[in-house]
């Protein structure tokens, strides 16, 4: 874990819509390394292909041309080495908490015993202990969420994959789970490629934050975050990166206009 | 955020706390008196061998239970329980078929394609319009099965189809990103969000069946059932033996739909979705 390692590499990638009145091109040109344990936040505008990005890291979508290397290995479709974290939490409603956190266990036909230790250690490790029972119908979006999360890292997978998670979610709450995620991401030592529309939100939890165009969806800029954690919101230099984020955002948008 | 049939079928059932309850089951007992009363008038401001009152009713129904009636030999028990038999066996081979075939409909456009039109040419066709070539094809017994068949078929088959059509495409994602291959994607997302929506056909597939079968037996039924029984009974005059009959088939029916709505209520509870 020397963070030099690249764990996740995406070359030339490419992707195009096929739409009735032409093509539409929604990322164009990306190339990015990510290192082992890194945090990486994709923010840009919407519309400007960030989901789609991550939908192709996970193997949900197909790339239109480059390649994505995950330790090495060229990507080919989805599966459970990468753990892919929604917006709309996506928790099966029949599934008690343990089982929802338990549903890649069961597919990789992990024995029942093996699987409710790793389920104990990962609601514990979000917080959920005393809800194992509990139905997502009876849950917070705050608590969703953190079954989400657990879910998606039960897998142990080489690579957290966040798709605006808390997104859905209050401001106050917001702020809560970014905490609870930088504590969850300091225990695991996982990477993570985190998207967002919030500025705030990147600053606040990034390594590297990453700024996209849109139409076609290119990189920008990227901005490192060399800070300690857990950063002080209020303070001058949190407020001058976020101006400076903003401004690359808005004149972004002012194009696009 | 949308709403799905599990949020619909919670808000269902959440709706009766314990005293609400007691006070629906108060007013359905006062409507049930009301109608009794309404019946009794009528048939004593119009006096008819045709229009028996409740009373003469309730004393031909403990009658029919007691003794064989003389023009089919045998009691009311007997009659019921061969609707009954005839009714789950209409209703079994249905899901049997319906269920297998709505999933497949569901998953498969190619299936869909090929299946949709023949089930179209089939729906509008009343399932009692088969009876008489049934009750040429499989005999007088079983013949009052078949109706009972084409009736849970329909809203079985289609409400299945329906069912796995709306499944989430988001849990699917997510199924996929936890390594799911197809047949993991049938069985642990496809299959469990279609249950609520398999119940609702069977609710309303129970309801026509019924009618099928009390409507069948009316044309023909060897060895009693209770539309026979009716059919019987008008054809000798005996009105108020006749009503008794449908004073059953009614009482069966709430049963059965009772019945379904206990189980409905189980499935969504073992589900996580009270």
């Amino acid at each position: 874990m020397d963070g030099n390692e690249i764990v996740l590499s995406i070359k030339d990638l490419h992707k195009s819509f096929r739409k009735d009145d032409g093509g539409l091109v929604a990322i164009e040109d990306f190339n990015l390394d990510i290192m082992d344990g890194e945090f990486v936040c994709v923010l840009g505008p919407s519309g400007c292909g960030k989901t789609t990005l991550l939908r192709i890291i996970a193997g949900l979508e197909e790339p239109t041309s480059g390649k994505i290397l995950l330790k090495n290995k060229e990507i080919a479709g989805p599966g459970s080495d990468r753990g892919m974290v929604f917006q709309e939490f996506g928790l099966f409603p029949w599934r008690s908490v343990r089982k929802n956190i338990e549903f890649g266990l069961e597919i990789r036909k992990i024995p029942k015993e093996e699987r409710r230790t790793i389920s104990d250690r990962y609601i514990d490790l979000v917080g959920l202990k005393g809800f194992e029972t509990s139905h997502p119908n009876e849950l917070s979006g705050g608590m969703k969420q953190r079954v989400g999360i657990a879910r998606a890292l039960a897998n142990d997978p080489a690579i957290l994959l966040m798709d605006e998670p808390f997104g859905a979610l209050d401001a106050q709450t917001r702020n809560l789970m970014q905490k609870e995620l930088l504590r969850i991401w300091s225990e695991m030592k996982k990477t993570v490629v985190f998207i967002t529309h919030s500025v705030d939100e990147a600053v606040f939890v990034a390594d590297r934050v990453v700024v996209m165009s849109a139409r076609p969806g290119k990189i920008k800029s990227i901005f490192d975050v060399e800070w300690e954690r857990p950063r002080d919101r209020s303070g001058v230099e949190f407020a001058s990166l976020r101006k400076k984020i903003l401004a690359e955002l808005e004149i972004e948008t002012v194009f696009n206009r | 955020m949308k709403s799905n049939a599990f949020d619909r079928l919670r808000k269902l059932l959440s709706r009766d706390s314990e005293r609400g309850l007691m006070k629906s089951a108060a007013i359905v007992f006062v409507s049930l008196v009301v109608f009794v009363l309404v019946w009794w008038a009528l048939s004593s401001i119009f006096p008819s061998e045709y229009f028996p009152s409740p009373y003469k009713v309730g004393v031909a129904l403990v009658d029919s239970f007691q003794n064989p009636d003389p023009n089919t030999g045998v009691t009311m028990w007997q009659h019921m329980s061969k609707s009954l038999v005839r009714f789950l066996w209409g209703f079994a081979l249905a899901f049997v078929i319906a269920l297998p075939l709505g999933l497949l409909m569901g998953f498969s456009n190619i299936v869909e394609n090929f299946g949709r039109p023949i089930v179209e040419v089939f729906r509008p066709i009343p399932p009692m319009a088969w009876a008489p070539f049934f009750f040429v094809i499989v005999g007088v017994y079983w013949g009052p099965v078949m109706p009972v068949l084409l009736g849970v078929f329909f809203p079985v088959l289609s409400n299945v189809v329906f069912g796995v059509k709306s499944v989430d495409p988001l849990l699917l994602d997510v199924a996929k990103t936890q390594g799911a291959d197809r047949l993991t994607l049938f069985k642990k997302v496809i299959l469990p969000s279609a249950i609520p929506y398999l119940m609702t056909g069977i609710r309303i597939g129970l309801g026509i069946g019924w009618m099928c079968i009390v409507a069948a037996e009316m044309i023909v039924a060897f060895g009693g059932g209770v539309g026979l029984y009716i059919s019987v009974m008008s054809q000798v005059g005996k009105w108020d033996y006749m009503f008794a009959g449908m004073v059953v088939i009614a009482a069966l029916g709430i049963l059965t739909v009772e019945i379904s709505g206990y189980i409905e209520r189980r499935v969504s509870k073992w589900m996580g979705m009270k």
